[in-house]
């Protein structure tokens, strides 16, 4: 292990650095690392053994700072899209900045509920509960699946004039969910099963691909959208209850937990069986519950890389960060708990303050000119991390991405570009797949 | 009970099964069936049911533009008719002739909280002028509250002057149309024809009533409530604020003199759900009227959501499930086609017992039972801790049945004390519910007596009521 001085240097770099680029909508802290370690290395200019705090400060900032871009950058005019999401219709009504301080209630909850859990819950409970359930993670993943397709809820069908138009109307939603996760399945499929990427993208294959799902389509909706800038609020002020706060608080720890634990199920999948386990309502409970799930299911997967008992590796960030050093004591296991509270504070502190500066200049520069700027930036780290057939593949997912929105489905059924394949090679089938597409 | 805590006692309910255990091990995900099959009452009804079902009355308190799927929904004046009374339209034009400005004052009945009413009289601002849009003239009339709203939006009106104004529509004594500025429907239009349905439901035998929902711009909607008072013959409609699809509330109230529609009901009809029903965000309801007997009388029964809990959600729908299930797995030739049949049944069952907890009830085993069995009341469908309840239930058995079939055991206890250890949470749930439902039962009960007082419909025809 590192000497603790400079195990704190290398934690507040990491803070700083994700602090720096997790405001910027569609970057992702885990693209970001990966052309990080893909342009600079790791070992010259950083100790090897610093690399999982580095990290685990980044990642923190993230969980943290990025309300910041899915509050005040992600706005769409409500013409253009069907279903705005609560940050967005908070933004609209110039309760930007109240989002965001729900967002921070919540990422303040899951932290202490994380650091809690890691030091004395994770290390008894969970191995022995990993050990029973882990053997069977293929049908907990399938039956997520299988309810997204089953649970989605039609929202229109209501108004056709016939009984079959309403059938259609309602079900051409459902269709175009289930055609928009086969196709990203399709995509995700090709690129880890073939060599249409270069192998020495190992870990950054699938870059391209979630940055057009998630990252680029948000974009180009920015920019099509064209939305208003409206004034916002900056003040100190949320309208929530101590009840709402512990029950979102707790769902949202759930569904974290459930994300951060299990492979392939990520926070919004999680969030999703947490909400209906703890019949969550509320816009303001919606906030406050994604602020606990997203810093347990980033932060809280990533500290899984360093319990002793069980170092389990989940998310692309703890994957690289193990393909160069894996934590191995206990030490560095309560370092890393340590280097959680300190990570929190700042970036807490680094977001409540941006978004008051936010909030008093949000109509200084529009976001549609920001939106550009950012469409070419991630068109420039796809190709720096996966050439130029990472440009194709970041065309066809961003495609995908907006088919999802045009369909006025779930932007989740895209997660069918990591969940198809994985569970096609769970069952092993990739050998007949690949050849029924020709491909092997 | 929410979707997802039915899906998982299906999950639950295959894990039973140390047959269907081993082959998930093996990575033979068939036994996820089961789990649909628990889900299974639900997606009948909310995924076709919903869609397919008869509608008598379908009431749109405000349409939606067809192209961005919100209201007001912009309209011709041409388009206009007697029929669209109460509703809330758009209309752009000019102004082609100003008939009035004045002042005056304005009397309407407000209800207060305790049931009482009162009459409220204020001075109010108010412009009348015709609107000319090319396919013909409608008066428009602002007035009160809406009339400063209109004055700030617009300034001066003056002929000529192009608008696009919102409001509702009505009909004159002399049956011409007008809009009325305002920022909601008004709530009359719904209150008459729910009215109209119970009677005409009294003489036909059954008449169902789909309310539509007001979306509004933004992604935001304007809630209102329906309350059916069956003492006193009422169909009281509120308009309330405009709530975000979460439900809270971000202002937007209208003014009290169109706040309430209220329309006498000249047959006796009682209710069977202690609670006003509310209207805002995904989708309006259904409301069927039947005519029954009750207390030896003819009266009017109302029934939420009537595509909702029938067949689908009894017993005998679980045998053909199961029924089903083990004929086609059996004829593809999977080896547990027994086992998974029994769990498919028992999960579909769970869903039937967990909904019965609530208030709606099923058809538990038709054709023998022809009427809904009332539910048992331990809370509402949507309550957090029932259904966080049975969910961690059953994920507590799961664990359980997973290490119970496995060799050697991952956490070697024994059986009692894990599932003890893993299903507290649970246990005190339950516990807290069940304390909790005496509190909702009794007050559930005094509810029932009003709505179900058909000594007061006598009272009120002795005294010569309605």
């Amino acid at each position: 292990m590192v000497p603790l001085s400079d195990l704190l240097i290398w934690s507040l770099a990491g803070v700083l650095f994700g602090a720096l680029i997790s405001w910027i909508p569609g970057f992702h802290i885990f693209n970001i690392m990966a052309l990080l370690v893909a342009v600079f290395g790791v070992g010259e200019l950083m100790p090897v053994q610093a690399f999982p705090f580095f990290a685990i400060g980044a990642i923190v900032a993230y969980a943290y700072v990025s309300a910041i871009s899915s509050v005040y950058f992600s706005v769409a005019d409500e013409s253009a899209v069907f279903l705005l999401f609560p940050t967005q219709r908070y933004l609209l009504l110039g309760r930007g900045h109240e989002a965001v301080l729900l967002y921070l209630i919540g990422a303040v909850a899951g932290t202490l509920f994380l650091v809690l859990g890691a030091l004395f819950i994770f290390p008894r409970v969970l191995p022995p509960i990993y050990q029973a359930t882990s053997p069977y993670i293929t049908y907990f993943l399938v039956a997520i699946v299988v309810f997204m397709f089953m649970s989605e809820w039609p929202k229109e069908g209501d108004r056709g004039r016939t009984p079959a138009e309403r059938l259609w109307l309602a079900w051409r939603q459902i269709l175009g969910g289930i055609l928009v996760f086969f196709l990203s399945g399709l995509l995700g499929f090709i690129v880890m099963n073939t060599n249409l990427l270069p192998t020495t993208s190992a870990y950054t294959r699938l870059t391209p691909m979630f940055i057009g799902f998630f990252g680029m389509s948000w974009v180009i909706l920015n920019i099509l959208s064209n939305p208003p800038m409206l004034e916002q609020v900056p003040d100190d002020r949320v309208e929530s209850s101590l009840y709402n706060t512990l029950k979102a608080s707790f769902g949202g720890a759930l569904g974290g937990t459930i994300a951060a634990v299990y492979p392939i199920i990520t926070g919004g999948m999680g969030a999703l069986i947490a909400g209906h386990m703890t019949s969550q309502r509320g816009d303001d409970a919606f906030i406050i519950s994604q602020g606990v799930n997203r810093v347990i299911y980033y932060v809280g997967a990533f500290t899984l890389l360093f319990l002793p008992q069980l170092r389990l590796t989940r998310g692309a960030a703890a994957w690289l960060v193990s393909s160069i050093y894996t934590p191995k004591s206990y030490a560095e296991y309560l370092a890393a708990i340590g280097v959680i509270l300190l990570s929190a504070g700042i970036s807490f502190l680094f977001t409540y303050y941006l978004s008051r500066f936010l909030a008093r200049s949000f109509n200084v520069v529009h976001i549609k000119k920001l939106s550009y700027v950012v469409a070419v930036t991630l068109v420039v780290i796809s190709y720096l991390l996966t050439g130029p057939m990472g440009l194709a593949v970041l065309f066809v997912s961003t495609a995908i991405g907006m088919m999802a929105a045009a369909f006025n489905t779930r932007r989740s059924y895209c997660l069918g570009g990591l969940i198809l394949p994985v569970l096609i090679s769970m069952t092993g089938h990739t050998g007949y797949f690949m050849s029924l597409l020709g491909l092997g | 009970m929410r979707g997802f805590t039915h899906y998982i006692s299906g999950l639950a309910a295959a894990t039973f099964f140390a047959a269907l255990v081993g082959d998930l091990r093996l990575g033979i995900l068939i036994p996820v069936i089961a789990a649909a099959a628990a889900y299974f009452p639900d997606f009948v009804d909310f995924k076709f049911g919903k869609f397919l079902a008869r509608r008598d009355y379908e009431i749109d308190p405000a349409p939606w533009d067809e192209k961005k799927h919100y209201a007001p929904k912009l309209v011709r004046v041409s388009e206009l008719s007697e029929e669209n009374r109460y509703q809330f339209f758009a209309i752009e034009g000019k102004v082609e002739e100003i008939l009035a400005r004045g002042s005056g004052k304005v009397s309407y009945r407000v209800l207060r909280e305790d049931g009482s009413e009162e009459t409220v009289t204020e001075s109010y601002n108010s412009i009348i002028f015709t609107l000319n849009d090319g396919t013909g003239k409608i008066t428009v009339e602002a007035f009160g509250d809406d009339y400063e709203f209109f004055e700030e939006e617009f300034g001066k009106i003056e002929e000529g002057k192009k608008l696009l104004v919102f409001g509702y529509v009505d009909v004159e004594e002399d049956c011409s149309l007008k809009l009325v500025v305002s920022d909601a429907p008004h709530p009359q239009g719904i209150a008459d024809t729910i009215a109209r349905a119970i009677e005409e439901a009294y003489r036909e035998g059954e008449r169902i009533v789909k309310i539509h929902n007001i979306r509004l711009p933004g992604d935001v909607y304007r809630r209102f409530w329906v309350h059916l008072d069956p003492p006193k013959r009422e169909v009281r409609v509120e308009m309330g604020p405009i709530v975000t699809p979460g439900g809270v509330a971000i202002g937007g109230d209208v003014p009290e003199y169109r706040k309430y529609g209220i329309a006498k009901v000249g047959v006796p009809f009682i209710k069977t759900y202690p609670k006003p029903t509310r209207i805002d965000s995904f989708s309006g309801p259904e409301i069927a009227f039947r005519r029954a007997e009750f207390k030896g009388k003819t009266v009017v029964k109302d029934r939420f959501l009537p595509w909702h809990h029938g067949f689908s959600h009894s017993l005998t729908m679980g045998m053909i499930i199961g029924l089903v299930v083990f004929a086609f797995f059996k004829l593809i030739g999977y080896e547990h086609a027994t086992e998974l049949a029994l769990a498919s049944m028992i999960g579909q069952w769970l869903h039937v017992f967990e909904d019965q907890l609530g208030f709606m009830g099923s058809n538990l085993l038709p054709p023998i039972t022809k009427d809904v069995v009332p539910g048992f009341k331990l809370g509402e469908s949507g309550s957090g801790l029932t259904n966080f309840s049975t969910a961690w239930l059953m994920i507590a058995f799961m664990i359980w049945n997973f290490n119970r079939f496995t060799d050697p055991r991952p956490i070697p206890i024994s059986d009692a004390k894990l599932l003890l250890l893993l299903a507290w949470p649970s246990i005190i749930g339950f516990g807290i519910a069940i304390v909790k439902s005496f509190r909702l039962r009794r007050e559930i009960s005094e509810l029932m007596d009003y709505y179900t007082n058909l000594e007061a419909f006598e009272e009120l025809e002795e005294v010569g009521g309605i």
